[in-house]
């Protein structure tokens, strides 16, 4: 039975942020704690031919330099979240990677000594873009359904345009930091991540040893989005400084540098063509997409059309793909890495080709609403589109647009154009364990797979906890990103509450039972914790665990030792979405071409919301960072040099407050009969996709240009 | 990063005895906001930096007389909301108030401000022998040209060098032929803010006239050239905390509705900052029509040469002058 609606509550870890008492990994304190910085290499390929080490070793402080000297070498594999990373090694496969590691009493005696540092280097040929001779197509796998070709060719109205997406850096203000500490046989590694897991796995296995004597601690992130699912090069590198030193050891990347070690969004070309019947039902899509890898990563250039093919009921889709690889750092996951760039090309094109049917873009949408994953055949558990259309369109006042380009306009020229575009996103789960201890002394504890990067996780959790349960919330602890308390998964794609919400359920029904059988047909008056306390237990803890459908306990074994198993959005039988509506609002200065986006409804259907502040919070944070790629943000690369030339926050810009105006969010919040025993599907990264298109097309509705590069900027519109 | 020693004088006289002692490697450092960022960026590597900001008496804000003078350490906050400067003589306000962020405002001095530095990428990252610099490495070629050079200047550049000065407040003084004080080695002297910038040319290592060791002291306003028919115009890729693509300073004096004299400088298009006598020619006698303020904008630009990526700053350029024209006529009363 799904839950009833959930009530507002406050974040429960707000009051600590604004206080500045919130610990982040790198506010870790501990005794005689050395500092370290990295030589980031200056080419953008070739071999180090020697480390001259001596001046920087002489700057009083530094006590050590690693060089790969003092790694094991290791075999570069596929780049993927939860691979391990190579330690130092001589050959440079990109620009910024680190070369050599300073270690030093102070943090001014690592960078000058980092500075200090003489590296000789045999340079190589390199290819820094997509576009530089030497970047090399690489097709991928296929991804269709039905026939395409066959009925395109029977389409009446055929829309063919090219769009791109600009290579883009996640930039949460969180700075990459990893804490190391050596003792007693144990690493223990504190480091802002979205899959602490893994980064216990992948480092032991890069310093060769046990995973079992490494744990990881990443309690509260500040900004993640993608960037800190993978394992860092960084972390093996401070974990190898500790060991040999003896002593604890903290890196807090520059910014510079994470533009050039982290992942990143890669730049993606999308070619559509979209047909449709007279009737205007979409009837067949025939879309290649080319992205930007690197030499050997691993994130696959298909899965751009794990959305766009079940944006509507279109049954004959030809998805093509391929990477274009270059000399630069892995790609990989940023916030909607996939669903993003494609709704921009494809809800683009659909209101392309609402212009050349003469269609309303929102009622074009609502008549290719579908109940049936074309792709699989199988029914989707939920889907609420028409109704986020429909409410999204009313709030906005849809109805008072005159349909012309180019139409409206205030009173000094200004040009006011609405545009509308819709998103989705997979609902996928990870298997996960979960503990709950309830205390006789009053107190509440509950672990879980999941990590806190601001979402609210924890928030979220509270708020089942607190419904399921009569629990003191001040002597609450709710334990996420720890190794130590339950064994982590990738917290990412949207899956963290799915994957660890309804295990709340189920640990408090499995601690009911518990009670039950300690009290032994008692009847004892008051809470579970006073009903502990009166039998003179100190606390009971139970543990439980949930699969994904179709999953079974390989699953959870693959989770437990730190691996990667998630499992969606085509589950045996029925897949399952998320799906928003997003109204924009541009306003064009008459001269200066300035685009200004006044106001933004966006309206989501991601199931039961369970946490409806930070839920709105999550939309907010996802149509800003939506403006923000569709006018703002573009990470540039000069081919003759490789690296990323705009590598900080003054020259990389991101949508300020003075860029964001009014956003109003509204929730369909039906919950999903079939998803989970909460009703409640996927949220972060749904928010976000489609608004750049919705901007897109509001521009186009303002002023008769049709732009299908991002970012959109006054250059284009003067 | 290196070590470096750090003097903390007390009056302007010690300040510059300290300078003029510590020779080449010697900084003064006010709000730090450009000397560390480029300290962290392994650009400036001073040996000595000289703390002026316990010197009391260039903190200063003094608006009472014909001429408006700011202590060289007066925060760029406290003179973008001087009650008088936000009121009288927006032209001045609003180019502080649409540099950089809060934050960074209340830290840096508006004196350090008339010699931050560009940000042309190429000089601020290439530290380490990444990318040629004729700025930073005399003589090392320049990596902008031919380069990425949307942001780059389209006035005043050289075959050695296209960085833009990135400056807004140097520009609003430049279009109200503002005045500095400075103490040097052989003591006072004062100079029009105009005076203080060179053009690149073959040395664009040289951005400034300042004699070695000399510090800036003070900056003072006409008045009346900085009235209420005026704005600092600003467009940029974010509506805050950025850098211009273009602006422009603009003050008009008008006569009935005929313009007496119009003062225009531009800003985020030129090698330093750039004042339009073509423009304000254009102007002076005539009544301002929307045509007209826009043929002034492309008179400013008349001498523009663009990039590969800047040639939309000429049009931007003529038509943020034009927008701030028609802003400052609706000034008035
Ligand atoms: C992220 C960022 C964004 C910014 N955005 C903008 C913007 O949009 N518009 C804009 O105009 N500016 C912008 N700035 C620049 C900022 O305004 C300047 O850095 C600041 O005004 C410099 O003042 P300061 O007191 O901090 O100078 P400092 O950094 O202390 O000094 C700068 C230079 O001047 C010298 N110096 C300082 N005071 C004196 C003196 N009295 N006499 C002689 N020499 C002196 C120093 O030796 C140094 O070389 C931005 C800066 C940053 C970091």
């Amino acid at each position: 039975m799904p839950a009833p609606p959930f009530a507002d509550r406050p974040r429960i870890d707000a009051l600590d942020k604004v206080r500045g008492a919130a610990a982040y990994a790198a506010d870790m304190r501990f005794p005689g704690l050395l500092h370290a910085m990295t030589v980031p290499s200056p080419v953008a390929r070739g071999r180090v031919a020697a480390l001259e080490t001596e001046a920087a070793l002489r700057i009083p402080g530094v006590t050590r330099i690693l060089t790969p000297a003092d790694f094991a070498p290791t075999q570069r594999v596929a780049d993927l979240p939860n691979s391990p990373r190579p330690g130092l090694v001589p050959e440079i496969a990109f620009r910024g990677e680190p070369l050599a590691l300073i270690v030093a009493e102070t943090l001014e005696a690592a960078i000058e000594g980092a500075e200090a540092v003489r590296v000789r280097i045999e340079g190589a040929p390199f290819s820094a873009t997509v576009d530089s001779p030497g970047a090399a197509r690489e097709p991928a796998p296929d991804v269709s359904t039905g026939d395409a070709a066959r009925a395109l060719a029977g389409a009446s109205t055929i829309v063919e345009a090219s769009y791109e997406s600009p290579t883009q850096h996640h930039n949460p203000i969180e700075l990459l930091s990893t804490t190391a500490v050596w003792a007693d046989g144990r690493l223990l590694i504190h480091e802002g991540s979205q899959n602490a897991g893994a980064i216990k796995v992948a480092v032991a296995r890069t310093l060769g040893i046990d995973p079992a004597i490494v744990d990881v601690k990443s309690a509260t992130v500040g900004g993640a989005f993608g960037q800190k699912g993978w394992v860092q090069r960084q972390t093996a590198l401070v974990a190898r400084a500790a060991m040999l030193t003896g002593r604890p050891v903290k890196l807090v990347a520059p910014r510079g540098q994470i533009f050039h070690l982290a992942t990143f969004r890669p730049l993606s070309r999308h070619r559509i063509r979209l047909g449709a019947d007279a009737t205007g039902r979409m009837v067949g899509v025939h879309y290649e997409v080319d992205q930007q890898n690197s030499r050997s990563g691993g994130f696959p250039a298909n899965q751009y059309h794990d959305g766009a093919m079940r944006l509507y009921g279109i049954a004959d889709y030809a998805g093509i793909a391929a990477n274009i690889r270059t000399d630069t750092q892995a790609p990989g996951h940023m916030r909607a890495p996939y669903e993003h760039p494609a709704c921009f090309a494809f809800e683009s094109a659909v209101d392309e080709l609402s212009y050349r049917l003469g269609r309303d873009p929102v009622a074009l949408r609502m008549a290719n609403d579908t109940r049936t994953d074309m792709h699989t055949g199988k029914p989707l558990s939920s889907r609420f589109l028409n109704e986020c259309l429909q409410i999204g369109a009313e709030r906005f006042g849809w109805s008072r647009r005159n349909p012309a380009p180019a139409s409206m306009a205030a009173p000094d020229g200004t040009q006011i154009g609405w545009g509308v575009a819709c998103g989705l996103y997979p609902t996928l789960i990870h298997p996960a364990v979960a503990t709950l201890r309830i205390a006789a002394d009053g107190s509440t504890r509950f672990a879980v797979a999941g990590h806190e990067f601001g979402q609210g996780i924890r928030t979220a959790l509270a708020a089942v906890l607190t419904r399921e349960l009569q629990i003191d919330e001040r002597r609450l602890q709710i334990l996420v990103g720890d190794t130590t308390a339950a064994p982590q998964h990738l917290t990412a794609g949207s899956w963290g509450s799915a994957s660890a919400l309804p295990l709340v359920v189920q640990a408090v029904a499995r601690m009911r039972q518990a009670v039950a059988e300690l009290l032994d047909g008692r009847r004892i008056a008051g809470t579970l914790h006073q009903q502990i306390a009166t039998v003179r237990r100190p606390f009971l803890e139970v543990e439980v665990s949930q699969v994904g459908p179709g999953q079974d306990s390989a699953a959870l074994q693959r989770m437990r030792a730190g691996g990667y198993a998630v499992t969606g959005p085509a589950y045996p039988d029925f897949t399952t979405m998320s799906y928003i509506a997003h109204f924009v609002e541009v306003r064009v200065e008459p001269r200066t071409r300035r685009v200004r986006v006044p106001r933004v409804v966006s309206i989501a259907d991601c199931g039961r919301v369970v946490s409806p502040r930070t839920a709105a919070s999550q939309v907010r944070g996802g149509v800003v960072w939506g403006i923000s790629h569709a006018l703002r943000e573009a990470t540039e690369t000069d081919p003759r040099y490789g690296g990323f030339l705009n590598n900080d926050l003054a020259e990389y810009v991101v949508a300020t407050n003075a860029d964001v105006d009014e956003i109003d969010v509204g929730f369909v919040d039906e919950p999903d009969p079939l998803f989970n025993s909460i009703g409640l599907k996927s949220l972060g990264e749904v928010s976000m996709v489609g608004v750049s298109a919705a901007v897109a097309n509001a521009v186009f509705h303002a002023t008769g240009r049709r732009l299908r590069k991002l970012p959109i900027r006054v250059d284009d519109l003067l | 990063m290196q070590s470096f020693r750090l003097i903390r004088p007390r009056t302007a006289q010690e300040a510059v005895s300290a300078a003029a002692q510590g020779g080449a490697a010697s900084r003064f450092i006010a709000g730090g906001t450009t000397l560390y960022d480029l300290m962290k960026l392994n650009i400036e590597r001073p040996g000595q930096v000289i703390d002026i900001t316990g010197i009391g008496e260039l903190h200063r804000i003094e608006t009472a007389g014909e001429e408006l003078r700011f202590g060289a350490l007066a925060p760029m906050s406290a003179v973008a909301t001087d009650a008088v400067v936000s009121r009288d003589h927006p032209v001045l306000a609003e180019a502080l108030a649409k540099a950089a962020s809060q934050q960074l405002r209340n830290m840096a001095s508006v004196g350090g401000n008339l010699l931050q530095r560009t940000r042309c990428p190429y000089f601020r990252n290439g530290a380490g022998g990444v990318y040629p610099c004729n700025k930073r490495e005399p003589g090392s070629g320049c990596a902008a040209i031919g380069g990425l050079d949307r942001s780059q200047a389209v006035l005043g550049t050289s075959e050695a060098c296209t960085a833009v000065s990135p400056g807004d407040w140097p520009v609003a003084l430049v279009a109200v032929d503002a005045g500095i004080e400075l103490l040097g080695p052989n003591g006072p002297r004062s100079m029009p803010v105009d005076a203080l910038y060179r053009l690149p040319g073959e040395t664009p290592q040289h951005e400034f006239t300042l004699a070695p060791g000399e510090m800036i002291t003070a900056i003072t306003v006409p008045r009346r050239n900085a009235g209420r028919l005026s704005t600092y115009h600003k467009i940029r890729d974010r509506e805050s905390y950025a850098f211009a693509l273009a602006s422009a300073a603009v003050v008009l004096e008008l006569e009935g509705d005929r313009i007496a004299q119009a003062r225009v400088a531009l800003g985020g298009v030129a090698t330093r900052p750039w004042r339009a006598p073509a423009a304000e020619q254009m102007l002076a006698g005539q009544r301002l029509t929307p045509e007209l303020a826009l043929a002034a904008g492309h008179a400013a630009f008349r001498d523009a040469r663009a990039g590969h990526h800047n040639a939309f700053k000429l049009e931007l350029g003529a038509r943020t002058v034009a927008d701030a024209l028609i802003i400052a006529a609706e000034r008035r009363p």
